[in-house]
């Protein structure tokens, strides 16, 4: 249904009504084309008053559908009124009109007012992010960024995430004031992002680069750039963070490892107690390993191939000169098949060690264990992105080491000739917000929406003090 | 005249018209205000828009107008709300805006709301209930237009009046259960032996094991039911567990009358573990026939989030001897995860039992699983679809054929 262009009189309200489908829910479904087609108020107001001639009331949802319409076209008094009715006719709202009257109140010259009604709200439940969102918002709109920060600390203490857009409204609003406070809380948000391995887009970016430059006397400069594959900034010359984990960092993902991805709630469930100690001691006593290859994966690289000569290939590729291969792989790869040639397995095994799990055991599991005990230089080879272990590992910090640690260990193949590896693994700086005091390095996203989570953004924010 | 009209309206509007909108007196009412005010129009200038007539904002004093007295009742109750009642009134509002919330909500259902972890979760639940009471809604409104007609049918009955003749006295279904305990009660000396695995209450949430219950009582009464019917076994079964307590929910007193033996030992305490194979999706073997000296064992679990290896994990531990129904072998698998109910196991190895026929038992898998039957093995699939592919193209052809046929008649 079309929304009619013209406040109508209540007998043309009820003619649209009986000509309707359902007339049981028409003027739900007209106030929702209203809000569609974003159609003036006065329009929606006059089916309010047929409404309210007709049954004396208007039911909660319609107030609901027609504040919506209200705060999209920002009209405060409306807004007020329709809050006034509310709050007379019900004891509580519910978390979808507080957050309307909020986004819209927050809006206007009458912000304040909206910060009222957080209070509100709060004796209630835990507000929205949206309803801190505006909040905060508007707070910063009108250059009261204590108290912006105030609400921003409020809602990280309950655990509600903020959104970008919050985090940018700080730096956007916060340009040209020379106020130590204020700063600290900023960097305070540049370490959130940090932490949290959260990449802003790139006009999230921009506030954050004219912000730096608008702070009176301290003389910084934003530049765009590419970080060198070294890992040095051009701009500044300046050598990115490792994107080696600590020695602390590197016991703890391997403990979680073991604990989370290999053991898990059941051993049994990836392998058995007695297979995982036979690895376990296979692997102690030959330590430490170069490179660890996912024998399976890899023999699938070329369809076309026989699977064991594309692990024959891999193999030839990538073993050098005192270059120590584990390749693990499963009982089935033994058995004499059309695709797995004894020859040319009895020719590998002189080159590598090999691991043969049981057929039904998980070989991925196996071979984070290998390579996280070979130490920090142990690299190693799968085309897996090895999301299902990721998930396995209970809290985002470890799953963010873990990213972390696979960027800069998992050796890729190289995309122009299908069966050499590059042997170089994709980063060797770590893709992080990053700050040496005078220098600040921000990765950046070109575009707002989410990249896979082993994806990282190749453009960079350098910011430098002169 | 133009101030009369204005006082008029004003009345109309401010006094009467909560009144008369209760009490649906607008009709007589409003024509009169109408006219007056067009005839204002009128007379001042043709122009005018229609929308001056209306009072837009005459809602915004209905709403305030007819609540005075409700307004002065709020006041003398107390302000704080204890977090029941304010729970209570958060769902009262969701309800009124229109979100899927059950009417009624019982004190237990409002403390299991508040505990839900996260907002979703507590969604979740309330849609949970939601349905629920749509469910029982409609039986209720289905039994009561039986009843009715039933009424209606036997008034019509006691009018022709007629005393029908026959051998047996009209006692079906009390005759029907003894024979199916008698059954029963022979499987329990001479049956085949069936495992259900009760050891898997903490790998499920309380839903799913209400579920597994329900399965499990299903399952139950499918095998009474049956001509040759297994003697089942729950091993691993604790005491005043949750399943216990559910079990008892559904058999109440029949819970103890049961024909099937319930233990805490393991099976592997109680049979020859030689015998024993333990049924799971997991499992890399595939089962070609039904043997009817071993002893199958089936996991009662419902895993809604698809907790691959639980079952298989277990089997390990134990050094069992898996298997999983031939599901790929028989069926053009489409869409849906391996794992069937417990009722659905139960169907299936009933029939497997008594005919061997794997066609005839993999009837039981769900329609939407699969799109069909597969007479050859899984290698000749690609062949077979192959053929259906050409024979689609050599269709078309055909009608390409057709119709050039029709456009370019022979002579």
């Amino acid at each position: 249904v079309l929304p009619p262009e013209k406040p109508l009189q209540a007998e043309e309200w009820n003619k649209l009504r009986e000509d309707f489908q359902l007339p049981e829910i028409f003027e739900e479904v007209m106030l929702n084309s209203m809000i569609r087609c974003n159609s003036p108020v006065d329009v929606a107001k006059s089916l309010l008053t047929h409404l309210a001639k007709r049954n004396g009331d208007v039911a909660y949802n319609v107030l609901v559908k027609y504040l919506t319409l209200c705060v999209q076209q920002g009209q405060v008094s409306e807004i007020r009124d329709v809050y006034d009715i509310m709050k007379v006719r019900f004891k509580i709202l519910e978390s979808g009109a507080y957050n309307l009257l909020v986004k819209g109140l927050s809006n206007s010259d009458q912000w304040r007012m909206a910060l009222t009604l957080l209070e509100e709200i709060k004796k209630i439940m835990i507000p929205s992010r949206t309803c801190y969102e505006s909040c905060i918002k508007a707070a910063s709109r009108h250059q009261e960024m204590k108290l912006a920060f105030e609400l921003y600390n409020e809602m990280m203490a309950k655990g509600v995430v903020p959104t970008l857009d919050v985090l940018q409204s700080f730096f956007s609003f916060s340009r040209g004031m020379n106020d130590a406070e204020l700063q600290k809380e900023l960097f305070g948000i540049l370490l959130y992002l940090r932490e949290n391995q959260i990449y802003p887009h790139k006009t999230f970016m921009r506030s954050i680069k004219l912000w730096f430059e608008s702070i009176p006397g301290e003389n910084w400069r934003g530049r765009l750039t590419k970080i060198k594959d070294s890992g040095q900034c051009p701009v500044c010359n300046h050598q990115l963070e490792d994107s080696n984990l600590t020695e602390e960092e590197y016991s703890n993902l391997s403990e979680r490892i073991i604990r989370d991805v290999i053991h898990g709630t059941d051993t049994f469930r990836k392998t058995s107690p007695k297979e995982f100690e036979a690895f376990q001691t296979f692997v102690e006593s030959r330590l430490p390993f170069d490179i660890v290859i996912d024998g399976l994966n890899v023999s699938h690289i070329k369809s076309r191939k026989m699977q064991c000569e594309n692990l024959f290939d891999a193999v030839n590729c990538l073993a050098k000169e005192n270059v120590r291969l584990l390749v693990l792989g499963r009982k089935h790869m033994l058995m004499n098949s059309s695709n797995w040639k004894r020859e040319i397995m009895k020719e590998m095994q002189n080159k590598a060690d090999f691991f043969f799990a049981e057929n039904i055991s998980e070989d991925d599991a196996f071979l984070l264990y290998a390579t996280l005990r070979s130490g920090k230089h142990c690299k190693f080879v799968t085309r897996d992105f090895l999301r299902d272990h990721k998930a396995c590992l209970s809290d985002s910090v470890t799953r963010h080491l873990f990213r972390k640690w696979q960027r800069g260990h998992q050796i890729a193949k190289n995309k122009w000739f299908s069966s050499v590896f590059s042997q170089q693994p994709a980063f060797r700086y770590d893709c992080v917000v990053q700050t040496t005091g005078d220098t600040w390095h921000v990765p950046y996203k070109d575009v707002f929406e989410e990249k896979y989570s082993y994806q990282i953004p190749r453009k960079w924010l350098c910011i430098q003090q002169k | 005249m133009q101030s009369a009209n204005m006082l008029l309206r004003k009345i109309v509007r401010s006094s009467v018209l909560p009144f008369t909108a209760q009490h649906g007196m607008k009709k007589d009412l409003f024509p009169l205000s109408r006219t007056l005010s067009l005839s204002l129009c009128l007379k001042q200038d043709k122009s005018c828009e229609p929308s001056e007539k209306l009072d837009l904002d005459e809602w915004k004093k209905v709403m305030k107008s007819g609540l005075q007295e409700e307004v002065s009742e709020k006041v003398s109750e107390p302000k704080e709300l204890s977090s029941l009642a304010a729970a209570r009134q958060t769902l009262e509002m969701w309800r009124l805006a229109g979100r899927a919330v059950p009417e009624k909500i019982s004190e237990a259902q409002l403390k299991t709301f508040m505990e839900c972890p996260s907002k979703s979760a507590k969604k979740k639940y309330l849609k949970y209930l939601h349905l629920k009471e749509l469910y029982k809604k409609n039986d209720k409104r289905k039994m009561d237009e039986k009843r009715e007609r039933r009424l209606e049918a036997q008034d019509e009955a006691s009018k022709t009046d007629e005393t029908k003749k026959s051998s047996f006295v009209c006692l079906w279904t009390s005759t029907m259960d003894k024979a199916y305990n008698w059954r029963a009660a022979q499987s329990m000396i001479f049956g085949q032996p069936l495992v259900f695995d009760m050891s898997y209450e903490k790998e499920m949430s309380v839903r799913e094991v209400t579920n597994t219950v329900r399965q499990l009582v299903m399952s139950e009464s499918c095998n009474r039911r049956s001509v040759d019917p297994f003697h089942i076994h729950f091993c691993n079964f604790k005491d005043d567990s949750l399943y216990q307590r559910e079990f008892i929910k559904h058999y109440r007193e029949a819970w103890d009358k049961l024909l099937i033996t319930v233990t805490d030992q393991c099976y592997t305490e109680i049979f020859p573990k030689d015998k024993l194979i333990y049924l799971t999706a997991d499992s890399p073997k595939v089962m070609k026939t039904f043997d009817h000296d071993k002893i199958y064992i089936v996991g009662s679990m419902v895993d809604k989030s698809i907790k691959t290896g639980v079952s298989l994990a277990r089997a390990k531990r134990l050094g069992l001897e898996t298997a999983a129904l031939p599901l790929e072998k028989y069926l053009l698998w489409s869409t849906g995860a391996k794992n069937l109910t417990l009722d659905q196991m139960m169907h299936i190895l009933l029939t497997l039992k008594d005919t061997a026929d794997w066609k005839k038992a993999l009837e039981f898998v769900p329609k939407r699983k699969y799109c069909g039957f597969v007479n050859k093995p899984v290698k000749d699939l690609k062949k077979t679809l192959d053929l259906i592919n050409t024979l689609k193209l050599g269709k078309a052809r055909e009608e390409v054929e057709k119709k050039f046929a029709k456009n370019y008649p022979k002579k």
